[in-house]
């Protein structure tokens, strides 16, 4: 595959909103101790749900396994804490409105907190010591998924595959998203056990080159990365790569393109070509699951935003209540309005802070009322002057607002014809219109009602 | 829950950009224009141009008065009969009467632009549709062109019609176009029109209002360029294909054809180019789309001015694409980054 290195590397399209990362890039990890209670989801990956493998009352461990199932595609959840179950209910979801939870009540007397274990990889890590099998099996017990926010299981993507084998892996570490910083800390903080992951990701897929990919907004990353692989990494065939800052970069589809300069066919995955993305977290978590057996159970959050007191970065129990992290960083201040799961961009607005954090929540973002206010979104849509600004960022090289007003007429037919199911929903086209039509929302409706239609999804 | 968290789809944050800082972006564009108009053509260009702006404003409140709107002056915060209301002043004959400018705005809204369902839905250019129905009932009016103020009346070129009291009635000069129809017919030469080059530059020429100055369209051509408010494609597509066809026509006979440097600074090209054809509401989506508009718009507009009867064509030209636009779009359908998706 032909590969361009030098220079920054990007894709056509996309747009620079403010990057307003200030507020937490020079945050160390802080260890956060579990709350009361954390509900753990049984379904925070893409593929089949989990089945509870608990019941009430049963009394758990820290990393034990509260919940699998059969299904291939499909990633186990675990218990961050000592506790015992109080119940298996409904919970709040930021996506599905309700779903299934283990709500697990911590034991208060006993509960060690968690630390980070990025002390216990050194720069001289070698895979060689692990299988292909062995890694693969550790990945999928270890309930890992794609912590960038996908949540795909990450066992299936590394696992060897006969009919499209692996030959590109692409760590991306671009955090494209603005206000967020996990990954960036984590780049900076945890640089060995990221590298030990990806030599074992490396290893267990049977790629031949591996790529790290980080945004030149990030240049102490970059550094820091280039440092610790040393001469080393280039005979292992790893190598940093800088790319454009530019909102979304990150995007699987759209990074691929800015390093390979390949596109991965619409509707298909990125296997097809060859190439395996993994998010920096992901690899972190990778190295951990193989060499030390722990389970998927804490992730770093960033908690952000002008509408909380202290915004940082934490080491937090995955299920514990977005409303819990934010009295953790003083609650939110009086001019909090909008509490998102994630980034301004593509984060899901949420209005009950008792949902639970999952494996993919790599950030909360509270934005306050001026800033709504000043989103034009707050203001009324005007006509589309058909002024081509969405077509223009559009990193898929869609016609937005052709989609969206076929969705807004219900001509689900036309929003088809013109590749609706293409759209990734990186907002891009929302973000510049300027006639303040939601143009992303009509076509993540028109996803779902195309689904409805196909009977994917309940009415 | 919380009662005053709000939620809604993302994006939650956006780029400050709206309709009507599109629009004032347009105006600001024009400016340059306007100036020279008011130099040129004095009292006229100060009359014409506050008229047009006031009656197309008018016409759409009354529009939305018709139309039921709950507040009729909301549409007008675009500012969009702004911008149609100054075109269309701007490429109206300087000596037309206020009566007959009054009448092309109502029209360019009415009919250009509000029956089809306002701002974003009409399939004309309202300014140009404004001024075709001008033509077509004032023919005469719309066909008699000033000396601009700063040009030596005395000169030849000017014809000048007296009333019987032996008083000066009127001064009237042929624009370079005339001259090149005159010239097509064998009637001139045409390098009467091709030593008019340096006078199409500053807009010491006959012509309408706002499109006579080359120097002062290209200003505001570039302005908008940079500000990103239209891109290269259109204009540059009208320009080239003009360019092409003129020059062709020049080296077949240069004594029957004028320059095809002329073609592009005189008449309507410079002006419809950059502020007309790129009206995004009536032009192609895609970039492939606005490369077959403006070369179609170039090319219709070459046609007319070197074979029609009309010594000007690119409002018609104008006129003829934005009728096929929806057309150009259905064929030039954006494929994905990613390809077609396979069956």
């Amino acid at each position: 595959m032909n590969v361009k290195i030098e220079g920054r590397l990007t894709f056509p399209g996309g747009t620079h909103p403010p990057q307003s990362k200030d507020l937490t890039r020079k945050s160390r990890i802080v260890v956060a101790a579990a709350g009361k209670q954390v509900s753990v989801m049984l379904s925070q990956h893409i593929g089949a749900a989990c089945g509870p493998v608990v019941a009430k009352g049963d009394v758990v461990e820290a990393g034990q396994k509260v919940g699998d199932s059969d299904a291939y595609v499909c990633s186990p959840v675990h218990s961050p804490v000592n506790g015992k179950v109080k119940s298996i209910e409904l919970s709040p979801h930021a996506v599905m409105g309700r779903s299934t939870a283990v709500i697990i009540e911590t034991d208060a007397e006993n509960n060690p907190v968690r630390q980070p274990c990025h002390e216990r990889f050194g720069a001289d890590f070698s895979a060689e010591a692990y299988s292909g099998e062995q890694i693969c099996d550790a990945i999928r017990e270890s309930g890992l998924v794609g912590m960038g926010g996908a949540g795909f299981p990450t066992r299936v993507k590394v696992e060897p595959n006969a009919k499209m084998p692996k030959e590109t892996m692409i760590i991306n570490g671009c955090e494209c998203e603005p206000y967020i910083t996990c990954d960036y800390r984590i780049m900076l903080e945890w640089t060995n056990q990221i590298i030990a992951g990806v030599k074992l990701a490396k290893k267990a897929s049977g790629c031949s080159q591996a790529f790290i990919a980080i945004e030149d907004n990030k240049p102490r990353a970059i550094e820091i990365m280039r440092e610790a692989l040393g001469v080393r990494g280039e005979s292992e065939g790893i190598r940093v790569v800088v790319v454009k800052t530019k909102y979304p970069q990150g995007g699987e589809r759209q990074l691929i393109r800015s390093v390979l300069e390949t596109h991965v066919p619409t509707g298909g995955i990125p296997p097809m070509i060859g190439v395996l993305v993994l998010n920096v977290a992901t690899c972190a978590a990778i190295a951990e699951a193989v060499v030390l057996g722990g389970a998927l159970t804490h992730r770093v959050v960033t908690v952000t935003g002008e509408g909380v007191g202290n915004c940082g970065n934490y080491y937090a129990p995955i299920g514990t209540a977005v409303g819990d992290l934010i009295e953790l960083c003083g609650g939110l201040t009086s001019r909090a309005a909008k509490v998102i799961l994630g980034g301004p961009m593509m984060g899901i607005a949420i209005g009950d802070l008792s949902t639970p954090t999952t494996k993919t929540t790599g950030a909360i973002t509270v934005l306050t009322k001026e800033q709504i206010g000043r989103a034009k979104f707050a203001g009324r849509q005007t006509p589309c002057i058909r002024c081509g600004r969405c077509i223009e960022v559009c990193p898929e090289r869609l016609n937005a607002t052709k989609i969206a007003h076929a969705v807004k007429y219900g001509l689900l037919d036309v929003a088809q014809d013109y590749y609706m199911s293409a759209c990734i929903e990186c907002g891009c086209c929302s973000y510049v219109c300027p006639a303040n039509i939601e143009l992303t929302g009509h076509i993540k409706t028109g996803k779902i009602l195309v689904a409805r239609q196909k009977k994917r999804m309940p009415e | 829950m919380l009662d005053n968290v709000t939620v809604s789809h993302s994006p939650h944050i956006s780029k400050p950009l709206s309709t009507r800082a599109v629009m004032i972006d347009v105006v600001i564009g024009l400016a340059p224009a306007m100036v020279m108009a008011v130099v040129l053509f004095r009292l006229r260009a100060l009359i014409l141009i506050p008229t047009c702006v006031i009656a197309s404003a008018a016409t759409e409140w009354v529009c939305n008065v018709i139309r039921k709107r709950v507040n009729p002056a909301e549409s007008l915060g675009d500012f969009s009969a702004v911008v149609t209301g100054i075109i269309l002043a701007l490429s109206l004959p300087p000596a037309l009467p206020v009566w007959a400018a009054v009448i092309g705005s109502c029209f360019a809204i009415a009919i250009g632009k509000m029956v089809f369902g306002g701002l974003g839905a009409n399939i004309f250019n309202p300014a140009m549709a404004g001024r075709t129905f001008l033509t077509a009932s004032f023919g005469m009016l719309m066909t008699t062109w000033m000396v601009p103020a700063t040009v030596d009346s005395g000169m030849p070129e000017v014809a000048v019609s007296q009333a019987g009291d032996e008083t000066i009635d009127e001064r009237t000069q042929a624009t370079p176009l005339a001259w090149s129809k005159q010239a097509i017919k064998g009637e001139r030469e045409a390098g009467v029109a091709n030593r008019q080059f340096l006078a199409t530059l500053v807009g010491a020429t006959g012509g309408c209002l706002g499109e006579t100055s080359a120097i002062a369209l290209l200003l505001g051509g570039i302005y908008l360029l940079i500000k990103r408010t239209i891109s290269v494609h259109i204009p540059l597509a009208v320009l080239v294909s003009a360019f092409v066809f003129g020059a062709i026509s020049y080296f077949i006979n240069s004594d029957a054809y004028i320059s095809p440097f002329v073609h592009l600074t005189g008449g309507g090209m410079l002006f419809c180019a950059f502020f007309i054809a790129t009206d995004p509401v009536t032009a192609p989506l895609t970039t492939k789309g606005m490369w077959i508009f403006g070369i179609g718009v170039g090319g219709l507009t070459m046609l007319i001015r070197i074979v029609g009867e009309y010594p000007e064509g690119i409002m018609y030209a104008i006129l003829l694409m934005n009728a096929v636009t929806p057309l150009i779009d259905r064929f030039c359908k954006l494929v994905p980054a990613g390809g077609k998706p396979n069956g």
